[in-house]
């Protein structure tokens, strides 16, 4: 009995139903009809260098929003990110610039710092919200600000400077014109598609987003499955400082305020349902691009910084409309 | 044994009341600043701290907010501040207009009051029949002292970008004022000016797509040192060495930019010094020196390489 219901609230793996398909096809549309228009309409828009630009810049963004689908499509919210990000990167920046350590010793131990601090962070969230089964709205709203807090804290309010030159490098370096730290991110984004489709674990979720009594009758521990749902978030957090750092070769404790709006915006362009059980992170993918471009495109064409907050606003509304005519038709 | 006891615990209350009232023998200072997130305000709290410390003759509150629109929690401090009794209030405005009421309500109750770093709106002092001194920098003259820099490098003609702070935020508008003025005075030409928030990784967006648009940008003013490490890092992956840059603060992390060449100036207003200063400005007046009037103006310097 209890299987059978199971089943029904797991959907078959997302990636060859019909549903998934025009999900993703419409998200790609608009990101398609965007990049044509920024084409016409300026006349640097895509060139190889605005394009690597733009892979760099939506690079931090991604990163965290992967974290976040797996959060959203279980039901949960993570408003943390942006502080636990700043947090990780002043941590790692402590790290980094300790002295009597070799550039390749210090970068080592500067990542295992953010990456460490990242998943402390998200774990605390997910322990929390999961064994009170508290909003995790509320909870992740706490822990923005103890980890803003905390950065400021560990970091005096000062900026942290002068990291080792590899690690400068390692965050400007490019393969063909394509940053490194975005390949990180679209590895990340691949890993996950992996784990969200082809592993149990990823279809729990899915499970548990769509009727969470349904898998803990089945036999399953929802508890420390919501609580791996945070942790990675808290992880891609960590990994967010590390390119935030190898990027701008400092860290700073202000770094990443409403970072987490933007994450939340690119996964539910993306086409994640924030009620959970219903998107995916290619989605995800497609949706940190819908953002990137337009931020690049808007100032290309000579947008006022205003209008051009109006206009992203907009279409994190539109995006959210056409989502539930989508879900209305494709339910069907 | 119980007699001493009682002996012993009168004693101590004893000591306490005559430590309270020593305590009262010094004049108290309340140092309302602005958010403690931003590494200006930090040192110049620890400044204060230090200063308190070495002149030791009065007694120094300190508080500051979560953020620089949270202008509610220092009008709290404010009133707060009244409660206590304090003898002076030296105080940083996150806004200009609001602070003026609650401000007129401590100078009525007898407490000195000392308005620095942002001066408080002429307008709203006027409406409240306030007359108050301002202590503080010139953020205009000195974003022109920058700005000059970078237009006597470029000359006549040269095309640059301005990297804005906060919209609405008083030092940012004029901090973009001071730019302006030089960009009319040294006839650049202003190709795009957009705000960053203050922030580095915005900056660097923002500007990466500026220097798309504009591939023939030759010098860039940032309203502030952080945006201004934004922007060295993207001109750093788009190989561009012949664009100058421009900051403001002088915080720490630009001192290696400055003197490889990377960064060509930024502007110092000794923010560690000034809300020292304008405590012993306030002190002076609660010892019964004359009132302070019109603008008492802080010492500003540019930096450079040599």
């Amino acid at each position: 009995m209890t299987t059978q219901t199971l089943s029904e609230t797991m959907p078959k793996p997302t990636r060859f139903s019909v549903r998934n398909v025009l999900q993703n096809a419409g998200i790609g549309l608009a990101l398609l009809a965007l990049i044509l228009f920024f084409s016409v309409f300026t006349e640097h828009f895509l060139t190889p260098n605005n394009i690597t630009n733009i892979l760099t810049q939506i690079t931090i963004n991604l990163v965290l929003a992967v974290g976040m689908t797996f959060v959203i499509l279980i039901g949960g919210i993570d408003l943390s990110v942006g502080s636990v990000m700043a947090f990780a990167a002043v941590v790692a920046g402590k790290a980094i610039t300790l002295p009597g350590f070799g550039p390749a010793e210090a970068i080592a131990l500067a990542i295992v710092a953010a990456t460490l601090t990242g998943v402390a962070c998200g774990m605390i969230n997910g322990v929390i919200s999961a064994y009170w089964a508290l909003p995790s709205f509320i909870i992740t709203l706490g822990m923005l600000n103890i980890a803003r807090g905390a950065a400021l804290q560990v970091s005096d309010a000062q900026t942290i400077y002068s990291f080792p030159y590899a690690f400068e490098e390692f965050g400007s370096a490019m393969i063909y014109g394509v940053p490194v730290v975005f390949l990180v991110a679209l590895f990340l984004v691949l890993v996950a598609w992996f784990v969200l489709n082809f592993t149990v674990f990823g279809r729990l979720l899915y499970g548990i987003g769509n009727n969470e009594e349904a898998v803990r009758l089945a036999g399953h521990s929802v508890y420390w499955y919501k609580v791996a749902a945070f942790t990675i978030c808290g992880f891609t957090a960590g990994i967010a400082a590390i390119v935030y750092m190898a990027r701008l070769n400092i860290s700073s404790p202000i770094a990443g305020i409403g970072f987490e709006l933007n994450a939340i915006a690119a996964v539910i362009i993306g086409g994640t349902s924030l009620s959970g059980g219903r998107g995916s992170v290619i989605g995800t993918l497609l949706g940190a691009f819908i953002i990137g471009v337009l931020a690049n495109g808007l100032i290309l064409i000579g947008l006022s910084d205003f209008m051009r907050q109006m206009i992203t606003g907009v279409v994190i509304i539109v995006a959210v409309v056409l989502d539930y005519y989508r879900a209305k038709y494709t339910s069907k | 044994m119980k007699l001493l006891k009682i002996a012993a615990a009168a004693a101590t209350g004893l000591a306490l009341l005559a430590g309270t009232a020593q305590a009262d023998d010094k004049p108290v200072v309340g140092l309302i600043m602005k958010s403690l997130a931003n590494e200006f305000f930090q040192n110049m709290m620890a400044g204060a701290q230090a200063h308190e410390e070495k002149r030791g003759d009065y007694k120094l509150l300190a508080v500051g907010m979560q953020n620089e629109t949270d202008f509610e929690s220092q009008i709290n401090a404010v009133e707060n501040f009244i409660t206590q009794g304090v003898d002076a209030i030296v105080v940083a405005p996150a806004d200009s207009r609001a602070m003026v009421r609650p401000l007129k309500k401590a100078m009525e109750a007898g407490i000195v009051v000392v308005n620095f770093d942002v001066a408080l709106d002429t307008e709203a002092k006027k409406q409240q029949n306030v007359e108050l001194a301002f202590v503080g920098p010139d953020n205009r003259g000195g974003a022109k002292l920058a700005g000059d820099a970078l237009g006597k490098k470029l000359g006549a003609g040269g095309k640059v970008v301005i990297i804005e702070g906060n919209p609405g935020a008083d030092n940012a508008n004029e901090r973009r004022l001071g730019f302006e003025a030089s960009v009319a005075e040294f006839e650049l030409d202003l190709l795009d000016s957009r705000t960053a928030h203050w922030e580095t990784e915005e900056a660097n967006s923002v500007f990466s797509n500026m220097l798309t648009a504009h591939p023939d940008i030759q010098g860039v003013m940032a309203a502030n040192d952080s945006m201004a490490i934004g922007v060295v890092k993207a001109l750093e992956s788009a190989g561009r060495d012949d664009i100058v840059v421009v900051g403001f603060d002088n915080i720490p992390a630009v001192g290696p930019m400055i003197s490889d060449g990377r960064m060509l100036a930024t502007v110092d207003q000794f923010g560690t010094d000034m809300a020292a200063n304008s405590i012993d400005l306030a002190l002076e007046v609660v010892k019964g020196g004359p009132q302070l009037e019109g603008w008492v103006k802080t010492p500003i310097e540019l930096v450079t390489a040599n």
